[in-house]
């Protein structure tokens, strides 16, 4: 019975340090979808800023290629757009990743009571 | 480029440090010291990133209608240069993040670099002071580690 309880607390515990790792790896994700976020809102300031007729150019490999603002304008509002949805994907999976961390560390805190239990009636 | 915010986090509560063990202490001193040298890190980014502006604010302020059509040297990489002619002294390109990069002319790209510095400048000051904040409450923490330890020893003593 205490083998059996071992064996299924140890199973437990690598999927709730597997889930951590997941975890993890979300927040560095949402991390950097926030900077990107941050850095496409200035740019867009800046765009805004510009006087209608100014050059911008888009950094394409190692060449700058001459666009129009107002393309440009556009390519950054879609970029913020996705990046938004980007976010609210990775808010979710992060708040999911809580949960299902939670439930398991409440089924690991059960199996080692129990296990404590027998310990003490062995 | 993070906007920092000094509002604290949505689930954050005020806990009473008396109330908490040495070790539940310890763990929290642990995250503070952790989280300090986030900012210390940030710091020296922006740092870094305010000397970056600062140097190009002061590169434009050197580029005036007297020196069209003078030489300059290009760098080609970082030990190559070619001689150059400055054609253009009204317009410069910067690069404005995520690969644009937009003509200004001088007195518009000055305002450009000002205005980076003073943003630089204040996520400095906010990370500054949210600094000061994190090292009070690590200090304050240290004091009632040093209390509980200190009320132990007695409790041992009396005991024995």
């Amino acid at each position: 019975m205490a083998e059996e309880i071992q064996k299924k607390l140890q199973k437990e515990f690598e999927l709730f340090n597997n889930l951590k790792k997941e975890y993890h790896k979300a927040v560095a994700l949402k991390q950097q979808l926030d900077s990107q976020l941050n850095e496409n809102k200035v740019v867009k300031e800046e765009l805004n800023l510009l006087k209608k007729d100014a050059e911008v150019y888009k950094l394409i490999g190692p060449v700058l290629v001459k666009q129009d603002l107002e393309e440009a304008k556009q390519n950054v509002a879609k970029r913020l757009e996705y990046i938004n949805k980007e976010i609210k994907r990775s808010d979710g999976n992060i708040s999911a990743l809580e949960n299902k961390q939670e439930a398991v560390h409440e089924n690991l805190n059960k199996l080692k009571t129990n296990l404590d239990n027998l310990k003490i009636a062995a | 480029m993070a906007t920092i915010s000094s509002a604290p986090a949505p689930g954050m509560h005020q806990i009473d440090l008396s109330k908490l063990n040495l070790n539940q202490l310890a763990k929290l001193k642990q995250q503070l010291d952790q989280e300090l040298n986030v900012f210390q890190d940030s710091l020296q980014t922006l740092k870094i990133a305010q000397g970056k502006f600062v140097e190009s604010g002061e590169s434009v302020e050197k580029i005036t209608p007297e020196t069209k059509g003078k030489t300059i040297l290009v760098p080609l990489t970082g030990s190559m240069y070619v001689p150059g002619t400055i054609l253009d002294t009204e317009n410069v390109i910067i690069d404005i993040g995520t690969g644009y990069y937009a003509q200004k002319d001088i007195e518009s790209a000055k305002d450009y670099f000002k205005r980076k510095v003073q943003f630089v400048t204040e996520q400095m000051e906010k990370i500054q002071l949210m600094g000061i904040e994190k090292s009070k409450v690590r200090e304050a923490i240290i004091m009632m580690m040093e209390m509980k330890v200190q009320a132990q020893a007695q409790a041992q003593k009396a005991t024995s």
